[in-house]
């Protein structure tokens, strides 16, 4: 298990996270919604341990992240940010292979996982490509065969994967892809936590879903059933329906249009004009 | 797949051999230039007799002295700091993941330069003698101990929360630099003619004081920084990605920053204590090695630490023969090869979008 319980971290003095728990299980998708400044990233970081100076404990498969040093803090947990910037012309292939940085396995080893990886994420066609040149959704998927990578192989002890809004800006059937592969890999007895912006993707692959509203846990709770009109609209202020799908009754929202709720709105843009 | 992978290693090795060998042939050249013509066939038996080998071979023993006290501990040190300048700026734009980075930016060579002008304009107030061993290990001492100062107060004051904060270091950088050229600058202003000339020396670079006194304390620092660097290959490729991505990779960000910083300090310093700022080997030699080749560090490093070998010992093959008798600073050599090189390649890489 990966427990974060009672985090709070101040910047200034703004409160960022207050008092927060959240614990991933292995082969479970965690997915961590709530509206822009909730203190989601904060806390990807701060379980990640790249922010270090917080309040409250993260426990890592029964063991204080504090007393993990960086390499076998990279051996249970691996990150991947929103984008990743490079400035130097490697090819996919040193990329995906970075992933092993801190193991102890052979090269052979070490090869064949990165092939087993690149062959998953579906750009083993790209592996002797600069990744200056890639696409962004291409980039993403060679960024995710790092992270897969790097807790690919079969252990005793559960793996963890963080996203930090893995597809914000990759098109609609990239998002699909990247987030198909973060629950599939699950079954590795890997846990995986996704900050999500998109609630009907976060409903429709996660297991779990944590609400965050001004750097707290306002819901948290079995998808489908936190899903619910009451907990999004107080979580985003904002009016959304709910709705079925009639072919495997998994929920979606529709928001409102925000006109109807803020009449006021139309009346400002008017008499400006 | 395996192929792919061993053919890459099987690059590195030609690389690197191919650039061992090229050293290996200028550096010999280099031996049979100068004043004195000395056939490279005396210069190979010379060099062998030192190692016990050919000790019944006859040659002049004018060729013995000229190389043994003038041109060998030149070469060495033209190679120690070419080799320590490429391989700091090869680990340092790895750090600052930034190809336009070189040595200075830390600080270290305006440190150093701004040290030792304050020195000679003033130095004769600290009844420092004109010349002599005293003078040289003097300034070498205080080039370092500037450059250092310069170095540890560009990190002291970078440091948010614990950490580096790696864009407010280039900024720190930048200001430390134009205040040890705004003292520079008053120095001169203070100065007589002599120390003028002296000065130019050491902002354009002077290979010409090599001794083997001067090489006894130097040269192994140089090495050993050198050699430390190189095993921060690794590090420094997932440092590509991003610090907080190293740091998720299982690298420790911090030590390797400020370790890595420290070598870099060390080896420019000393250098610099040595001949005086020498530019564009650290910004220019890392960039030819990955526009060439690729940029794993796990080559660029080690290809950087020949590069900057060979670059500088040919450029002081240049500053020796153009105008000889006299010479011209090294630093005039390398930027003027340098920078239409330099410029070539970045059109070059420009086009292939490598950049």
């Amino acid at each position: 298990m990966y427990a974060a319980s009672n985090i709070s971290f101040h910047a200034r003095e703004k409160r960022i996270l207050q008092e927060v728990s959240i614990a991933l299980q292995p082969r479970t998708f965690t997915a961590v919604v709530g509206p822009n400044g909730a203190g989601k990233s904060s806390l990807l970081k701060a379980m990640a341990y790249e922010q270090q100076r917080f309040q409250g404990e993260v426990m890592i498969n029964g063991r204080n992240v504090k007393s993990f040093r960086p390499k076998e803090l990279s051996r249970v947990r691996a990150v991947l940010p929103q984008s990743t910037t490079m400035q130097f012309a490697f090819t996919v292939n040193q990329i995906v292979l970075m992933g092993r940085h801190a193991h102890l396995t052979t090269k052979r080893e070490n090869d064949s996982i990165v092939e087993e990886v690149l062959h998953l994420t579906d750009i083993a066609h790209l592996k002797e490509r600069n990744y200056l040149t890639l696409s962004g959704g291409e980039k993403q998927r060679v960024q995710l065969a790092r992270v897969l990578t790097q807790v690919w192989e079969e252990t005793v002890y559960p793996r963890y994967i963080l996203l930090d809004e893995p597809t914000s800006s990759l098109d609609i059937a990239q998002q699909q892809n990247i987030f198909s592969l973060a629950k599939v890999v699950c079954e590795r007895n890997i846990g995986v936590m996704a900050i999500i912006h998109d609630l009907n993707q976060a409903v429709q692959f996660a297991d779990h879903i944590h609400f965050m509203r001004d750097g707290k846990i306002v819901a948290a709770g079995e998808a489908q059933s936190v899903f619910t009109k009451t907990n999004i609209e107080e979580t985003f202020c904002c009016s959304v329906n709910i709705y079925h799908d009639p072919c495997n009754n998994c929920p979606y929202i529709i928001p409102e249009r925000s006109l109807k709720q803020n009449p006021g709105l139309l009346s400002k843009v008017v008499t400006n004009a | 797949m395996n192929i792919a992978i061993s053919l890459r290693d099987y690059r590195q090795v030609v690389i690197i051999t191919g650039l061992s060998f090229c050293l290996l042939v200028v550096t010999l050249y280099s031996l049979t230039v100068g004043a004195v013509f000395i056939p490279v066939t005396d210069v190979a038996v010379i060099l062998l007799q030192k190692l016990g080998l050919f000790t019944s071979v006859e040659v002049d023993n004018m060729h013995v002295v000229v190389l043994n006290s003038i041109r060998i501990p030149r070469i060495v040190m033209t190679m120690l700091i070419g080799a320590a300048l490429g391989i700091s700026g090869a680990a340092l734009q790895g750090l600052f993941r930034n190809p336009l980075v070189e040595p200075s930016l830390i600080g270290v060579s305006g440190g150093s330069a701004a040290a030792v002008v304050v020195l000679i304009v003033f130095g004769s107030s600290l009844a420092l003698p004109d010349s002599g061993l005293l003078r040289d290990s003097v300034l070498s001492l205080v080039a370092f101990g500037g450059g250092l100062l310069a170095t540890l107060l560009v990190l002291g004051m970078s440091k948010q929360g614990g950490r580096t904060n790696i864009s407010v270091l280039v900024l720190i950088g930048v200001a430390i630099n134009a205040m040890s050229w705004a003292i520079i600058g008053l120095a001169i202003f203070y100065a007589d003619e002599n120390q003028l000339r002296a000065f130019t020396f050491w902002t354009l670079g002077d290979l010409g004081g090599a001794s083997w006194d001067k090489l006894s304390i130097a040269a192994p620092v140089l090495v050993l920084s050198s050699v430390l660097l190189l095993f921060y290959a690794r590090s420094l490729n997932a440092l590509a990605l991003g610090e907080a991505e190293a740091y998720h990779l299982g690298v420790d960000t911090e030590r390797t920053k400020r370790i890595v910083i420290l070598l870099s300090a060390l080896a420019v310093g000393i250098s610099v204590s040595l001949a005086g700022m020498i530019s564009f080997v650290g910004l220019v030699v890392p960039h030819v090695i990955r526009v060439l080749f690729f940029p794993d560090n796990r080559l660029v490093l080690p290809a950087s630490i020949l590069c900057g070998a060979l670059l500088l010992i040919i450029g002081d093959l240049i500053a020796r023969t153009m105008v000889s008798p006299a010479e011209l600073p090294i630093g005039v050599v390398t930027a003027l090869i340098g920078a239409p090189f330099f410029i070539g390649l970045l059109l070059k890489a420009k086009q292939k979008n490598e950049l």
